[in-house]
């Protein structure tokens, strides 16, 4: 070992998901342990995977339980293990082609073998079924994908309305793309794709809200979408004070309740006619800080501790920031590393049973090397 | 023939180093240039807190003559948090590498590592008006994209959004002056934009668009200031936001933030603005062969006035140059 190098070790414990774990480094090899593939030694199980950068992103070398049952070899070849270095935003991964969005509530979109999971933010171009038809009013707005099957992915848009079009066919220059790292600083600005009025109001976003119980939000809804009272500026009863809510509940991560009373609002209106699409802006809502009454106390045992978890409602992962105060602002950059759920490659046959980063509820010993001295 | 020349005599060594360093190529760092600029206190926790007093209700009803007094107002404020981050990076250089090389390896890495640092605290802030401010597609552009490129409809109306909120100006105008060619500056907001659509602002000359060099005067212009249209001054940097392919068209879309005063504020903690840190070889090893050079910074940043600020999204008109 050399005087430079960096090590690190941890443990958790395995939903069966995609697994990120936060380091102050980007390994160039990584060790996992699946503890319970150990102890409960059974087909199909990845007792332990061995990844180094001369791999490549996503593979991996590991054990691996046959039919046997008996302990062999193999490769994970795609969704094994990778770095990432999430610093800078607008860095998108490669187009794919659409084969079509169905026009309903909710849209879903047909990419084969599309790879997406759920959480994974991604973004539309094109989407003229004709040259006035088709889905050109939801191209450009981010939306983090909602439901997946190997071929298809649900987003947050209403597509049920007249103006819409189905896409179908694989229209040329209809195209979707990842957004790679859509949440580095939190809370974002968030296009709304539905708002239902009422006492208080309930907002739908399309990617994300991470929002908190007690932050105090703004709207930017153009007229065409028809709620404009949300908008915060101008104020008729006090000028040049803006009007602000707070979210009240959060329902799931991408919805949520706010304070403002809408019950004599304008209907939203998700349904814009193609023509309108060129120069539209996109109806949003933002963090704007918090509120007299709305946001947390700050005590050793209050929830502020530890830090912030994103995103807000599920499958929540913790910011490498110490404690902050929820509503605040928060750098959410991060680098490390990722276990995918890569099926083991054995004798040239994926096991299609096995996964890279276990099963749910198994425990997973990593550790994790930057090595300062790489030889050939 | 008994000359003797460089061919059967050559110089002993055959290169010397030139006495001056090239340059190298640094973008403008306009997002730091326009942020508000606030200074934590040592100890004072990891977040720092802005208030904003809300506007109280003007009294627009007369009191009558009833002798009751109208109900009294609740005075609000707005809470704004911004979480402390800690930045770094530095360079580990071998004792030999500092004893041998001739061309004073510690100062010039010293330089670049302090470059850097200046640019992360500018690409930090430039992701985070990407990320946290709201936007405004451009539509007064021609090209049929979403948004469109811009047209100086787009100025007129992210400048009237901003009048509309009360925003404050950055600059004073500049009152016209009798000479040939110049013309007269409103006093403005700033755009902070992409160099790739300077070709575009050209396009817009006779349109509103005022290029610097046609100011009356231009002492009071900033150095990436490329412009003016209406009452917004353009600063361009090469590393202005760019999602690239990222409009219905699959065109670029840069994200052109205009903003006012205090839009945007920029935090650092007991001066921990920059450190600069060299530790001597005698502090590695038993062989004291390494020294470390490094820089480290602090710095947090809020939207602390969001009704002043919006991102002009647009697409490109003109063809880049490769």
């Amino acid at each position: 070992m050399t005087e430079y190098s960096k090590m690190a070790k941890g443990s958790f414990t395995s939903t069966g998901a995609t697994q990120i774990v936060n380091l102050p480094f980007a390994p160039d090899r990584v060790r996992i342990t699946n503890y319970t593939a150990y102890t409960n030694f059974a087909v199909h199980g990845i007792p332990w995977g061995y990844w180094s950068s001369a791999m490549g992103q996503g593979f991996a070398a590991v054990g691996y339980v046959n039919t046997g049952p008996v302990l062999a070899t193999g490769i994970v070849t795609s969704s094994g293990i990778s770095t990432f270095q999430a610093g800078l935003s607008l860095q998108y991964g490669p187009t794919k082609q659409i084969v079509g969005i169905t026009a309903a509530n909710p849209a879903v979109v047909t990419v084969t073998a599309h790879g997406y999971s759920i959480g994974d933010t991604v973004i539309m171009q094109g989407l003229y079924q004709t040259a006035s038809t088709g889905m050109p009013q939801i191209a450009g707005i981010p939306f983090t994908i909602t439901a997946v099957t190997a071929n298809t992915f649900t987003i947050n848009w209403n597509a049920s309305g007249s103006n819409y079009t189905a896409l179908s066919g694989s229209p040329a220059g209809a195209l979707v793309k990842k957004v790679l790292y859509p949440f580095l600083y939190l809370p974002e600005d968030n296009v709304v794709w539905s708002i239902t009025t009422g006492t208080t109001t309930t907002v739908g976003t399309t990617m994300y809200h991470n929002f908190e119980i007690g932050q105090e939000i703004a709207f930017r809804i153009p007229n065409a979408w028809g709620t404009t009272q949300l908008n915060s500026l101008p104020n008729p009863i006090t000028p040049g004070s803006p009007i602000y809510g707070y979210v009240t509940s959060i329902t799931d991560n991408w919805t949520f309740v706010c304070s403002i009373n809408s019950s004599a609002f304008t209907a939203f209106n998700v349904n814009q006619p193609v023509a309108n699409v060129p120069g539209q802006t996109f109806p949003q809502v933002l963090s704007v800080g918090d509120v007299n009454s709305g946001g947390n106390v700050i005590t050793a045992t209050s929830p502020l501790y530890p830090s912030p978890l994103f995103p807000t409602s599920t499958n929540r992962v913790p910011t490498i920031n110490g404690p902050a105060i929820r509503g605040a602002f928060v750098n959410n950059t991060s680098q490390g590393f990722i276990i995918g759920t890569g099926n083991a490659v054995y004798i040239g046959t994926p096991d299609t049973s096995s996964n890279l980063v276990g099963a749910n509820a198994d425990v997973i010993y990593w550790e994790a090397f930057l090595d300062d001295i790489t030889m050939p | 023939m008994s000359i003797t020349t460089t061919g059967n005599l050559g110089p002993l060594i055959l290169q010397s180093l030139a006495p001056a360093m090239l340059y190298v190529p640094t973008p403008t760092m306009n997002y730091i240039t326009v942020c508000d600029k606030v200074s934590m206190p040592a100890n004072g926790g990891t977040t720092c807190r802005f208030m904003r007093p809300r506007a109280l209700t003007p009294p627009t009803i007369q009191l009558g003559n009833s002798g009751i007094d109208p109900p009294a107002q609740i005075p609000q404020r707005d809470i704004i948090d911004a979480q402390m981050a800690f930045f770094g990076t530095g360079c580990i250089l071998n004792e030999q590498v500092i004893l041998q090389d001739q061309e004073g390896v510690l100062a010039w890495v010293s330089e670049r590592l302090a470059v850097a640092m200046r640019q992360a605290e500018d690409l930090i802030l430039r992701d985070y008006i990407v990320s946290a401010a709201s936007e405004i597609n451009a539509g007064g552009g021609s090209n049929g994209d979403n948004p469109t490129n811009l047209g100086v409809s787009d100025f007129s109306l992210v400048a009237t959004t901003l009048d509309t909120n009360n925003a404050y100006k950055f600059m004073s105008g500049i009152e016209g002056m009798d000479r040939f060619g110049t013309g007269p500056v409103r006093s403005a907001y700033f755009m902070l934009t992409s160099t790739e659509l300077q070709s575009d602002f050209d396009g817009l000359t006779g349109l509103g668009f005022l290029n610097q060099w046609n100011y009356p005067t231009n002492a009071s212009a900033l150095p990436s200031e490329y412009g003016s249209v209406y009452n917004i001054r353009i600063l361009t940097s090469s590393e202005a936001p760019v999602a690239r392919g990222a409009s219905l068209k699959g065109n670029d879309v840069y994200y052109n933030t205009v903003l006012g005063k205090q839009a945007i504020t920029h935090i650092n903690q007991d001066g921990y603005s920059m450190n600069l840190i060299y530790r001597d070889p005698y502090y590695s090893g038993m062989l004291a062969q390494n020294a470390t050079l490094a820089v480290k910074f602090a710095q947090a940043q809020a939207i602390t006035q969001d009704t002043a600020i919006r991102n002009l999204l647009s697409t490109r008109l003109n063809n880049l140059g490769v």
